[in-house]
C-alpha cells in the first residue's frame, strides 16, 4: 500500500525558487510561531542591545565634555556694524585668526591680540558677566586664556592655511561654517581615548557628513582635493612630513 | 496554575544552542554599528599620544643669531625658535668663520641649556662632602656676601696671595681680561689659564714673529697641507670654517690639486681621509719636521731669499757675550739626517725624503702644528719645528701661508697685558705648587674650568683641590670640579649671556663677535662678568677702581669701539662671495660703519666685525722680534732636541706608550658632552660602563689580548681599566684612550661611562715649558678579568 501510494502521490515538481521560499518560509513560520524554542528570542537579545550598545551608549560614553573658559560672541565680533573693522566677513575673520609674517597662521589669537582693541577706551569690557570674568581672571593677571580647539589637526599632519585661504582661495567659511556667526561657543568634546577633539572625527558616530566641517579626517580632505582637481595633494608627504 | 521549573525550562528553551543564537545575535548586532571600527581607529591614535611622547611646541617661529662659545672655533650659529622657545641650533651662513656648517657638539647645545640635572639652578652653598654633590640654594646676596667678606678678610691679614684663579676663558676675551685685573686689584699673582692649544700658538708666535697675535692660516688657498696630528675634519679650529675647507679642497676647481697629508700615529678620521697618511710615534713629530728641513736645506729646496733677508738664526751665530750658538742649518743638517729621524719617528727615511720634496716643491705649502681639536696644550718643540718648515718655503705672510696680524684692534688701555709679555701661571703649575707645598691657597675662584677633569696631570689637580679650604666655581654646569666646590655662584650658559669672541682658533684675518642671549636665563643664574664687577663694588677702594665699569655689557662696548677707530673692517657679510676670496683680499677696504654706535648695533644684533684683506709680503717691518726677523730660536730647539732623545729611551716598567685622542663627537673641554652625543658612539668605543683602548693586532697579540677582553692601563699615576678594540690604524706599541669618557659629575647621561685618560698621564714633561707632555704616557698592559 505504502508503496503505492508513493508511486501515486509523485511529488509535485517544483522550481529551485519555489523550493527556496518554502524553506524559508517555513523557518519563518517555525521562527514566529516557537519564538523560544526556535532562539529568535535569543538571537533578538544579542542584536538589540548590542545595537543600541553602539549607536547610542558607546558615543555617548566616548567622549567627555568641557565648556570653554569663556563664552565668546563671534557673532558681535564679525558683526558689519559694530564688530572689527573690515570689508569682506574673511578680512574680519583674518583680523583675529590671521598669518604671521613668515606665513604661519596664528590659530586662536592670544591675549596681547585681544587686548590690541580692547585697550581702546571706546570698546572696554566688562558689560557681561563673561567680559568681566574676561578682565579679572585672565587680563589683569596677564594669563593666557586656555581654549579649547575644536578643529586641531593631530601633530603628525601638516596643514597649512595659507595655501587653502591664500593660495588656493578658500573662504573661511567653506570649512568652519557658520563658525563665526555663531553667539556661543559649542561644548568641546573631546574624545577619551585619541584625545582628539569631536570634531575631527565628527558628531556622526557612522562618520556621515555632509559640510566639511562636520568631520576632517584624512578622506574628508583627500575627497576635497579629488573634487577640486588636487589630486596631486593627496601624496602621502604633502600632509604627513 | 500547574507551574514547575520543567515546563518553564520547556518554554524557554534555553539551552547551548539558543545561547550560541544569543552570541550570533551580539555579534552581528556589534558589526552593525561604527563601535568596532571606531575604537580601533582610536586605540591606533592612542598609541601615537602617549603623554612621553615629545610634542613639538606651538606659537611663533622666530630666530636668533648668535655665535657659538663650546670650543674657541667661534662658529655662527642660529638658534630656531618657536614661542620664544630655542627648539634647534643651526650653522649660520651669512657669517665670514663658517659657511652654515656646524659641528655635533654645537648642535647638541640646547641639550646643555635644558638638561636642568647638568646644572646649577642658582647660587649654592655646600652642605655634603665634597664631590657628592650635595648642594643647598641660598640666595644670590649671601652668596655675594660670603665672597665678599672671605676676600676682604685675606687682604685685611696680607694674604692676596692665597687667592687663586683658575681661568678656562679664551685668551684675549674681555671674560678673561675681567678676571686678570679682578686679580691684580685684589694683589694676587695666582692667576693661572687652563692649557689650550691656543696659548701654545701665542708663546710660539710671541718667540717666532714677536707679535702677540694668534695663528691665522690661509688655509684655503693652500695647495700642500701638511699637518702634524691637528684633526682637521675632527673639530680643530673653528669646525664649521675646516668641515667647509676641506670640501673646498675635495670638490671642483680645487679637487686633486690639493694635497692633504696628516702627521698622526693613529688612523684618526683626518688620516684615514688625507691623501697621504705618515705615521711618526707619539711625541716625534717635532723631529720629523726637522727632518723635513735637513733634506730641504741638503737639496737647496728652501727660499734662500726669504731666509737670507728676514730670518735670523739659520747660520751659526755669536751673542753679544761671545758665547757662540748654533744655527737652524747647523742643526737640522748634523743632527736630523733622514736615518736618525728614522730611527727616532719609525718613519721611513725614504718617506720623509719624498715628503720633503713634494712639501718644497708645492706653490704654497703650509704645514700645521697641534694636536687633536687643540683643547689641551701643544708641544711647543713641536710648534717652533713646523714652523720653520714654513720659514724655510718662504710661506710666511704671503696667500696660502701662514699669515701675520697684529691683534685685534680692541681698545688698548684694558689690554691684558700690563704685566708684560710672558706666560701666565698653569693651572696644572698651580697644581703642582700646591701639592708640593710651595704656596699656599686659601681661596680658589674657578671661571669657565674644570681642572679636576681636564687638566692631564694624572689626578694630580684632583688631590690639590682637597687642600684647598674654599672654592668658588661660577660653572653653570655640574661639572667634577664644581662638585667640590663650597660656594657656587653659576654663570648663564652661552645661549644665555652676552659675551665676545676673538678671533676663532686659526682663522686666517683678525674677527671679533658677540654673542647674544637668545632667551631669558631658564635659571636664577647670573652672568659671571656682571657678578665680578658687582663684587669689586662691594670690595671697594682699588678693587673697585680697578674695575671701573657699571656692568659686563659696558666692557664689552668700551673695548669693542676700538675696531671703528681701526682701518678698514666690515660688520656684514655676502654669502654668495666667500669670505676668503681673493679679491676681497687685495682691496684695502674701508669700515662699513660711519659711527661707533652704528657699529655697537650692529654688534649688539648678532653680528660681528672682521677684516678679510691682509698685506701680503712686506716683511721689512712685519716681524717684531729684538731682530726684526724671523727667528729660528735655535738655542730651544736644540735643548728640546737633546731631550727628546732621552724620553724616548725605552722603560722597563712601562714598555707600552698610552696616547690620548680627541673625538669630534664628544666635549673633551670644559663644557659637557650634550647627553645626545653619547648615543652617535660606536660599540666599538663604548659598551655598557666601559670605553674602549684601541691597540694594533700585533701589541694585542704579544699581551694575548682579543677583541672585547678587558685590560688594565697602568702608569706611574695610575692605572685605568678598559676593553680591548684590536684595530689596525693604531701604531704597534702604542695604546689609545680617546677624552671625554670617564666623568664622575655632570648628570647621570655622563656618570659611568669609561674611564678618563688625563687620569693616568704621567711621564716626561714638555722639554720648553714644563706642561705636561701628554701625547705620550709610558704604560703597562695587563689582561684582567671583568
Amino acid at each position: 500500500m505504502e508503496n503505492q501510494a508513493h508511486s501515486s502521490q509523485k511529488p509535485l515538481k517544483k522550481g529551485w525558487f519555489i523550493s527556496l521560499i518554502d524553506v524559508v518560509l517555513s523557518y519563518y513560520s517555525y521562527l514566529i510561531s516557537q519564538p523560544f524554542r526556535s532562539g529568535l528570542v535569543y538571537f533578538l537579545a544579542g542584536l538589540i542591545p548590542s545595537l543600541a550598545l553602539g549607536w547610542l551608549i558607546f558615543p555617548a560614553l566616548l567622549y567627555s565634555k568641557q565648556p570653554q573658559p569663556l563664552q565668546f560672541n563671534h557673532a558681535i565680533h564679525t558683526h558689519p556694524q559694530i564688530g572689527i573693522e573690515g570689508k569682506t566677513e574673511e578680512e574680519r575673520c583674518l583680523q583675529c585668526h590671521g598669518f604671521r609674517e613668515d606665513g604661519t597662521f596664528t590659530g586662536i589669537p592670544n591675549l596681547a591680540t585681544c587686548m590690541k582693541c580692547h585697550d581702546d577706551p571706546e570698546s572696554t569690557l566688562g558689560e557681561t558677566p563673561e567680559e568681566e570674568k574676561f578682565n579679572e581672571e585672565y587680563v589683569a593677571l596677564g594669563k593666557e586664556v586656555p581654549w579649547l580647539l575644536y578643529h586641531r589637526q593631530p601633530d603628525c599632519v601638516y596643514f597649512s592655511h595659507i595655501a587653502h585661504v591664500k593660495m588656493g582661495k578658500q573662504e573661511c567659511r567653506t570649512c568652519h561654517g557658520d563658525h563665526g556667526r555663531s553667539e556661543k561657543l559649542p561644548l568641546h568634546q573631546r574624545n577619551r581615548i585619541s584625545t582628539y577633539s569631536r570634531n575631527i572625527w565628527g558628531y556622526n558616530i557612522a562618520g556621515y557628513v555632509r559640510n566639511p566641517w562636520e568631520r576632517m579626517k584624512m578622506d574628508n580632505c583627500a575627497d576635497c582635493h579629488t573634487k577640486t582637481g588636487h589630486e596631486e595633494n593627496n601624496a602621502c608627504f604633502v600632509c604627513h612630513k | 496554575m500547574d507551574f514547575s521549573v520543567k515546563k518553564l525550562t520547556d518554554l524557554v528553551a534555553f539551552n547551548r544552542r539558543n545561547f550560541i543564537k544569543l552570541l550570533i545575535g551580539g555579534a552581528v548586532g556589534i558589526n552593525a554599528t561604527p563601535l568596532p571600527w571606531k575604537l580601533m581607529d582610536d586605540v591606533a591614535i592612542w598609541t601615537q599620544n602617549w603623554p612621553w611622547v615629545p610634542v613639538p611646541a606651538r606659537g611663533a617661529f622666530n630666530h636668533s643669531e648668535t655665535i657659538c662659545t663650546l670650543c674657541p672655533g667661534g662658529c655662527g650659529i642660529t638658534v630656531r625658535k618657536v614661542d620664544g622657545r630655542p627648539v634647534k641650533i643651526e650653522g649660520r651662513a651669512d657669517y665670514p668663520v663658517n659657511p652654515g656648517g656646524i659641528c655635533p657638539l654645537g648642535s647638541g647645545g640646547l641639550q646643555l641649556l635644558y638638561t636642568e640635572s647638568l646644572r646649577f639652578t642658582g647660587p649654592m652653598k655646600r652642605v655634603g662632602a665634597r664631590g657628592t654633590g650635595d648642594f643647598v640654594a641660598i640666595s644670590w646676596d649671601e652668596a655675594m656676601q660670603t665672597l665678599a667678606d672671605r676676600l676682604a678678610e685675606l687682604k685685611r691679614n696680607g694674604k692676596s696671595e692665597a687667592l687663586a684663579a683658575i681661568d678656562g676663558n679664551r685668551p684675549h676675551s674681555s671674560m678673561s681680561l675681567l678676571i686678570r685685573k679682578f686679580m691684580d686689584a685684589m694683589g694676587s699673582s695666582m692667576y693661572a689659564r687652563m692649557p689650550s692649544l691656543e696659548d701654545t700658538y701665542a708663546t710660539v708666535n710671541r718667540l717666532m714673529f714677536g707679535i702677540d697675535a694668534p695663528m691665522a692660516y690661509d688655509l684655503e688657498h693652500a695647495d700642500l697641507i701638511l699637518s702634524f696630528g691637528c684633526g682637521l675634519i675632527e673639530g680643530w679650529g673653528a669646525p664649521g670654517r675646516m668641515s667647509n675647507a676641506w670640501s673646498l679642497w675635495r670638490s671642483e676647481p680645487l679637487k686633486g690639486k690639493v694635497k692633504i697629508i696628516q702627521v698622526e700615529s693613529r688612523a684618526s678620521n683626518t688620516a684615514s681621509k688625507a691623501d697621504q697618511w705618515i705615521a711618526a710615534k707619539p711625541g716625534t713629530e717635532a723631529a720629523l719636521a726637522l727632518g723635513i728641513a735637513h733634506v730641504m736645506l741638503k737639496d737647496g729646496l728652501y727660499d734662500s731669499n726669504f731666509v737670507a733677508n728676514h730670518t735670523f738664526g739659520f747660520t751659526d751665530w755669536t751673542s753679544p757675550d761671545g758665547k757662540s750658538h748654533r744655527g737652524f742649518k747647523n742643526i737640522a743638517l748634523r743632527d736630523y739626517s733622514p736615518d736618525v729621524v728614522s730611527k727616532t719617528t719609525g718613519v721611513d727615511a725614504g718617506q720623509i725624503l719624498s715628503l720633503a720634496r713634494a712639501f718644497a716643491r708645492a706653490r704654497a705649502p703650509i704645514a700645521l702644528c697641534g694636536k687633536g681639536k687643540g683643547s689641551l696644550n701643544g708641544s711647543v718643540f713641536e710648534c717652533l719645528a713646523v714652523q720653520s718648515l714654513n720659514a724655510l718655503t718662504g710661506n710666511i705672510n704671503k696667500p696660502g701661508g701662514v699669515l701675520v696680524h697684529q691683534d685685534v684692534p680692541l681698545q688698548a688701555r684694558y689690554s691684558a697685558e700690563a704685566k708684560g709679555p710672558g706666560e701666565p701661571l698653569t693651572a696644572a703649575g698651580l697644581g703642582e705648587a700646591l701639592t708640593a707645598d710651595k704656596i699656599s691657597v686659601e681661596t680658589l675662584l674657578l671661571f669657565a674650568a674644570n681642572p679636576a677633569h681636564t687638566l692631564p696631570d694624572g689626578g694630580g689637580f684632583r688631590k690639590a683641590l682637597k687642600k684647598i679650604p674654599l672654592i668658588i666655581s661660577f660653572s653653570p654646569f655640574r661639572d667634577e670640579s664644581s662638585l667640590m666646590a663650597d660656594l657656587i655662584l653659576p654663570d648663564h650658559t652661552y645661549l644665555e649671556k652676552m659675551d665676545d669672541v676673538v678671533w676663532p682658533v686659526g682663522l686666517q684675518y683678525p674677527f671679533y663677535g658677540l654673542t647674544q642671549p637668545v632667551l631669558k636665563p631658564l635659571y636664577d643664574t647670573r652672568a659671571t662678568g656682571d657678578v665680578l664687577i658687582q663684587l669689586a663694588e662691594i670690595m671697594g677702594g682699588r678693587v673697585t677702581e680697578s674695575l671701573p665699569w657699571k656692568n659686563y655689557e659696558e666692557l664689552l662696548k668700551e673695548r669693542a669701539l676700538n675696531l671703528f677707530e681701526a682701518e678698514g673692517g666690515l660688520t656684514s657679510h655676502d654669502s654668495s662671495r666667500p669670505a676668503w676670496e681673493p679679491s676681497a683680499y687685495r682691496k684695502v677696504l674701508k669700515s662699513d660703519c660711519t659711527s661707533p654706535e652704528e657699529l655697537w648695533k650692529k654688534l649688539k644684533a648678532g653680528g660681528f666685525w672682521y677684516r678679510p684683506f691682509q698685506r701680503f709680503g712686506w716683511h721689512e717691518e712685519l716681524f717684531k722680534t729684538a731682530s726684526g726677523k724671523f727667528e729660528f730660536c735655535t738655542d730651544k730647539l736644540e735643548k728640546a732636541g737633546a731631550d727628546l732623545a732621552k724620553t724616548l729611551e725605552n722603560d722597563r716598567d712601562y714598555p707600552v706608550v698610552m696616547a690620548p685622542y680627541e673625538l669630534i663627537n664628544l666635549a673633551s673641554s670644559w663644557a659637557p658632552s650634550p647627553p645626545y652625543l653619547y648615543k652617535t658612539l660606536f660599540d666599538s668605543q663604548i659598551r655598557g660602563k666601559d670605553c674602549f683602548a684601541e691597540i694594533n693586532p700585533q701589541t694585542a697579540g704579544e699581551y694575548k689580548l682579543k677583541q672585547g677582553d678587558y685590560v688594565i692601563i697602568e702608569s706611574s699615576a695610575g692605572k685605568v681599566k678598559a676593553l680591548v678594540n684590536i684595530f689596525a690604524g693604531a701604531m704597534p706599541g702604542v695604546v689609545y684612550l680617546a677624552f671625554g669618557f670617564g666623568h664622575t659629575g655632570y648628570s647621570d647621561f655622563h656618570l659611568n661611562k669609561g674611564v678618563n685618560p688625563n687620569s693616568i698621564v704621567a711621564g716626561p714633561r714638555d722639554f720648553l715649558t714644563g706642561m705636561s707632555a701628554w701625547w705620550r704616557t709610558p704604560v703597562r698592559l695587563s689582561k684582567t678579568k671583568a
